[in-house]
């Protein structure tokens, strides 16, 4: 869910892990892998990993109850016409 | 049983490395006194501020002529007015613009255009007293200043309990989540600034409510500050009065007053009075003055409302697209430019939030402290004077300078003392048992629980009452659910028992609430008695402290300080 590591940009080197604000990644560097999500419902979608990261290689998948509700203006104005 | 692996000892502990965390270290560090900063996260991105704000409340004469007061009344006439004591406010105006001038300095950019600028909540008329700034590094900033002069910084620590001795505070236990297995740290100290920021998670998100962390400010901010002070019996003031921001539905994000537009209803007819043209110096402060404006709009079926920027000039459509970049809300834009939504083109809808706890909880003097000796507050756990991002920038720096003072008259508590300590070890023995029990109830459960009754019992205005028979009943459910998450509780892990803490922080919170909201026999503001439907003109003045003391909750009404 939420923050997505591309795994073919990802240099292992674990900053996303250390400065999550709401600590979501587990990084292990021994094991060579890139750090695990181990808690992605509890991301803010703040977007420090993702500014953060050296490499780009994180993205935020915004969950789709959290979609921005928005509408083309001109319904509106054509709503007052009405 | 866990284990006290890791032993500090320094003058000045400061819990929680955000913005007021943060600037008390460097303050205190100037004044020659020892730092420790104990940080949940990591000081660089952490806290509502991780990722920058743009408003920043102060007062340059240069700008405001020589009267502070003026900006006092801009203050009072706000959002942020009602629970303050004027006292600590003129000395945070006082000593607003020597610390403005500080970040500017240090490198955040304080100065757009090159000069002091003061843009948005603002009436057309009136004195504007919010300096509009570029905080997108503010934390990077900060945490290297800190650094530079030798603050250490404990990342990765939650505090979870004070311990004190005769003479006021004398330190704290930490958890240590750098890795999955869980370990404590004792630090021991002569002083305490608690600066953990916001109470978030009490109540349920009003949006999308299966959602605990789509909040307004940062969720990982749950009011310790409060319930560590309750526990060893500092005040507490203004619990029951509740607050609740408002912004962009379904994707739950502060900074409101980024957005240069218009508030409609659906027929494109403006929400209020202030301006018929939203401009980057004005912008619509109908959200500020109104706010149940987005709940009244619901439930009288007139809603919903909008945001509405597609009447901008293009200069400040791009205007307001780098603010939201200095405000921290590039998740926001990155979600925008995604889905091809254009504010030139799209109206957004705006709600109100939650409540949530900021500028009420500790209780403290004009020198930042508590009624506990030793023990100070910054920022937004402060329940006697709120101005978010300036307060918590300028009430950092202020209890910064006092309490390194203060160190001078105050002595650290002995290792055998602390260690032997019973309230200590009966904390420990309770936080270490949620790990060692191997199957039971897990904490988001407790979380969701908790919502419910703050939700049920305790509901906040507007279009929804308290009353003595609803809190009553809130009391007794929410002792009931505590008693039963202590019994049951399991956390695998140190970041699972961190976040049980967290809940564990919030009911005592959200007792405090009940209690004083139980006392408050009239309605005012969000606090809507159905048994008390009058404002009572007595209490216009006055505050209502809370705290406990040998095992009872007190209360006390207070004048406030003019
Ligand atoms: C998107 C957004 C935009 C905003 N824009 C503005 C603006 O333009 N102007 C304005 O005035 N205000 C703004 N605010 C509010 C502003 O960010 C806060 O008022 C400010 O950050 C408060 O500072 P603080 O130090 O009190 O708390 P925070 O900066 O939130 O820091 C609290 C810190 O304590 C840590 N912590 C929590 N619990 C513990 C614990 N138990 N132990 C150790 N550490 C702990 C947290 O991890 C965090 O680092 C905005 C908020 C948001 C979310
Ligand atoms: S910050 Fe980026 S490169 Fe570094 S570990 Fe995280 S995803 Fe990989
Ligand atoms: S967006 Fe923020 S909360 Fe979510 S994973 Fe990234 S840093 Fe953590």
């Amino acid at each position: 869910m939420p923050p997505l590591i591309d795994e073919s940009k990802c240099i292992r080197c674990g900053l996303c892990a250390e400065i999550c604000p709401l600590g979501l990644f587990r990084f292990d560097k021994a094991s060579g892998n890139p750090p695990e999500v181990a808690f992605p419902d509890e991301c803010w979608h703040c977007n420090s990993c993702v500014l953060d990261c050296p490499k780009k290689a994180i993205t935020l998948r915004v969950p789709l109850c959290q979609m921005l509700l928005h509408r083309d203006v001109r319904q509106l104005y054509d709503a007052g016409k009405e | 049983m866990l284990k006290i692996t890791q032993f500090f000892e320094t003058d000045v502990l400061v819990v929680g490395g955000g913005i007021a965390g943060l600037m008390a270290g460097i303050a205190a560090r100037d004044q020659g006194a020892d730092v420790i900063i104990a940080e949940k996260a990591d000081t660089r991105r952490s806290g509502s501020g991780a990722t920058g704000n743009d408003h920043f409340l102060c007062y340059i004469p240069e700008k405001h002529g020589d009267d502070p007061r003026l900006v006092l009344h801009e203050i009072a006439d706000s959002m942020l007015g009602s629970n303050m004591d004027a006292d600590i406010a003129m000395r945070f105006l006082n000593e607003s613009f020597n610390v403005v001038k500080s970040w500017h300095e240090w490198g955040i950019n304080m100065r757009l255009h090159d000069d002091w600028t003061f843009m948005g909540h603002a009436f057309p008329g009136r004195p504007r007293i919010f300096l509009k700034y570029d905080g997108h590094n503010q934390k990077a900033v900060l945490t290297r200043e800190a650094k530079k002069r030798g603050a250490r910084l404990l990342n990765h620590h939650p505090v979870l309990e004070l311990i004190k001795d005769e003479n006021g505070v004398a330190g704290a236990l930490a958890l240590d989540v750098s890795s999955p297995e869980p370990a404590f740290t004792l630090i021991r100290a002569k002083t305490v600034i608690l600066a953990t920021g916001s109470g978030n998670r009490l109540y349920p998100s009003t949006s999308t409510p299966g959602m605990l962390f789509n909040t307004g400010f940062c969720p990982g901010c749950t009011a310790a500050a409060l319930a560590l002070s309750w526990r060893i019996g500092a005040r507490l003031v203004n619990m029951e009065i509740p607050f609740r921001h408002a912004g962009p539905r379904y994707f739950t994000r502060c900074g409101k007053a980024t957005w240069i537009g218009m508030y409609r209803y659906p027929d494109g007819k403006p929400l209020g009075p202030f301006v018929t043209k939203a401009t980057r110096e004005l912008g619509d402060i109908t959200g500020d003055v109104w706010n149940t404006s987005f709940t009244d709009l619901m439930c009288n079926g007139r809603g919903p409302a909008y945001m509405d920027c597609t009447q901008d000039a293009p200069e400040d459509l791009a205007f307001m697209r780098e603010g939201m970049a200095s405000e921290g809300l590039t998740s926001l834009i990155d979600y925008m430019d995604a889905n091809s939504i254009d504010p030139g083109k799209h109206v957004v809808e705006f709600g109100q939030f939650e409540p949530f706890l900021i500028g009420r909880g500790v209780e403290i003097d004009i020198n930042g402290q508590s009624t506990i000796p030793g023990l100070y507050a910054a920022g937004d756990v402060m329940g006697n004077f709120r101005a978010d991002m300036g307060g918590a920038a300028v009430m950092g720096w202020i209890s910064g300078k006092e309490v390194a003072a203060a160190c001078a008259n105050r002595s650290l508590i002995s290792a055998e003392r602390a260690e032997s300590d019973a309230w200590l070890n009966e904390r420990l023995a309770y936080y270490g048992s949620f790990y060692e029990r191997k199957q039971g109830a897990g904490w988001k459960d407790a979380n969701m629980a908790l919502q419910q009754i703050m939700n049920d019992y305790a509901a906040v205005g507007p279009h929804r009452v308290r009353s003595g028979s609803l809190l009553s009943a809130g009391l007794e459910y929410l002792r009931q659910l505590r008693e039963q998450a202590v019994a049951q509780l399991s956390t695998p892990c140190s970041h699972t028992l961190m976040r049980a803490t967290e809940v564990l922080d919030l009911m005592d919170c959200g007792e405090a609430v009940i209690r004083a909201a139980m006392e408050r026999k009239e309605s005012r503001g969000l606090h809507q008695r159905a048994d008390f439907t009058f404002t009572n003109p007595l209490l216009n003045n006055k505050f209502l402290e809370i705290w406990r003391e040998d095992g009872a909750v007190r209360m006390n009404w207070r004048s406030k300080r003019q």
